[in-house]
């Protein structure tokens, strides 16, 4: 075995790699929240809502948990174009992330919502407080308590997940490591370069939401 | 489209091809249950040290914790093609599955040692000291006072994350393992209609993850009670 590795091949190509870390970001940012909008009415519906909607969101959920991303996504780009809906790797990566992401956000936002006690709301509503107030004070204490840490760690899962984005030809962080390491023909050095670029990557989303949660919300969040 | 689907149906379903798909569903279940075992066996000792306060372990305690940050968040995909350049120069004739199995191992390491590792911290201290008062050794304070009351915490996350593993062995086919995902992408290339191939790999894998994901959910409802 006399094999040298040659970092500075990968060094070179930093900035295009450090550029596709920021696409992976927007991958997940965009998920999350379009996700985030998906679970608010999944988890209302598991709690609230009737037979019918009960059935429908919890139907939804074990579908999506139960499934790789991998194969719903193939459906999309692959399979659509039969029903004549043409979507572009993108898109079909989004459309198929978000879908993912509403179904596990659901499960995460359903626990925030049953944290809640009736019985907390109806001691506020008692001490005359408004429903600006009862939110503020009663609700989102107990939701932040409970669905941080989770909300935080799913994000991370979500920044690693776009990684798949790469099968489709979408040029994110993984993506642009196989397009350098097809060039330059030093696979093993760019895909450890990209490894700790996931590594500082994750570690600096959830350090940063730890902060936050901590400022705004006075939740102890573990980064490690 | 349906009528490409219902034109395609018999001889989609014939014997050969259900031989094919169901052998991928056997090497998609191997995979994660040989990269459970060992993920499991190494989740388990990587806990352990992590736990233990000895100084001579200070070095493994380090190492672990490195281990276990990175592997955690590093994409499964990365970890197959970083696995994949280093075993193929050093292990020539390595087949893809064996990689493939090596990269689930280390993930499940990963992530399984810090399901174990809650476990072992929901036992209260003072338990623990109460042990070492009663002069058991440490082997006989993990065995006969830890785990039986840790594993009602590790099983119920433990299965989800199986689950989870059972759905990550599916970028595996972008090595050319021939998993269902694999088996998928082959019989949509032999002209069947798109639907149909996927379609029928998705319920595979239904089938392989929702009974354990019941049984996870199960399991919740029934140990958080007693």
């Amino acid at each position: 075995m006399d094999y040298t590795f040659q970092f500075t091949e990968v060094f070179k190509e930093l900035p295009y790699l450090l550029g596709g870390a920021l696409v992976s970001l927007q991958i997940a940012f965009i998920t999350f929240w379009a996700g985030a909008f998906i679970g608010i009415f999944g988890a209302v519906a598991k709690v609230y809502g009737q037979r019918v909607s009960k059935r429908i969101a919890s139907s939804y959920v074990t579908f999506f948990t139960n499934t790789p991303a991998l194969v719903q996504i193939f459906l999309l780009y692959y399979a659509l174009p039969d029903a004549g809906v043409l979507l572009s790797s993108m898109s079909a990566v989004l459309i198929g992330l978000t879908l993912n992401a509403g179904a596990y956000l659901t499960e995460i936002l359903r626990a925030g919502v049953i944290s809640v006690r009736r019985s907390e709301m109806e001691a506020a509503t008692a001490l005359g407080m408004s429903r600006l107030q009862i939110l503020r004070h009663v609700m989102l204490p107990h939701i932040a308590k409970t669905i941080y840490a989770p909300l935080s760690n799913f994000f991370v899962w979500l920044v690693l997940g776009s990684s798949l984005a790469a099968l489709f030809g979408v040029e994110e962080l993984t993506g642009r490591a196989i397009n350098v390491s097809t060039a330059n023909l030093r696979s093993s050095e760019t895909f450890t370069v990209v490894a700790a670029i996931y590594v500082i990557l994750t570690i600096l989303a959830s350090s940063s939401l730890a902060l936050v949660g901590r400022l705004a919300f006075r939740v102890k969040a573990k980064v490690f | 489209m349906f009528d490409q689907i219902t034109e395609q149906l018999p001889l989609f379903f014939s014997y050969h091809n259900l031989v094919f798909i169901l052998q991928a569903a056997g090497r998609t279940l191997s995979m994660t249950i040989i990269g459970c075992s060992v993920g499991f066996f190494f989740g388990f000792i990587i806990a352990v040290i992590r736990q233990s306060s000895s100084r001579p372990l200070l070095i493994f305690r380090l190492l672990s914790i490195v281990y276990v940050e990175t592997f955690r968040r590093i994409p499964f995909l990365v970890i197959l093609f970083i696995v994949l350049f280093v075993i193929e120069p050093l292990m020539p004739g390595t087949s893809l599955f064996g990689i493939a199995t090596v990269s689930v191992c280390l993930l499940s390491t990963a992530f399984l040692s810090e399901v174990i590792r809650s476990g072992l911290e929901s036992v209260p201290a003072q338990q623990i000291e109460g042990a070492r008062a009663l002069n058991f050794s440490a082997l006989q304070t993990l065995v006969m006072v830890v785990l039986p009351q840790s594993w009602k915490v590790i099983i119920p996350p433990a299965a989800a994350f199986i689950v989870m593993f059972i759905k990550d062995t599916s970028l595996a086919s972008q090595l050319g393992v021939i998993e269902l995902t694999f088996a998928g992408k082959m019989l949509v290339n032999r002209g069947f209609s798109s639907v149909l191939g996927f379609g029928v790999v998705l319920i595979c894998y239904f089938a392989l993850s929702y009974p354990l994901s019941r049984f996870a959910a199960y399991l919740e409802r029934r140990l958080a009670s007693s």
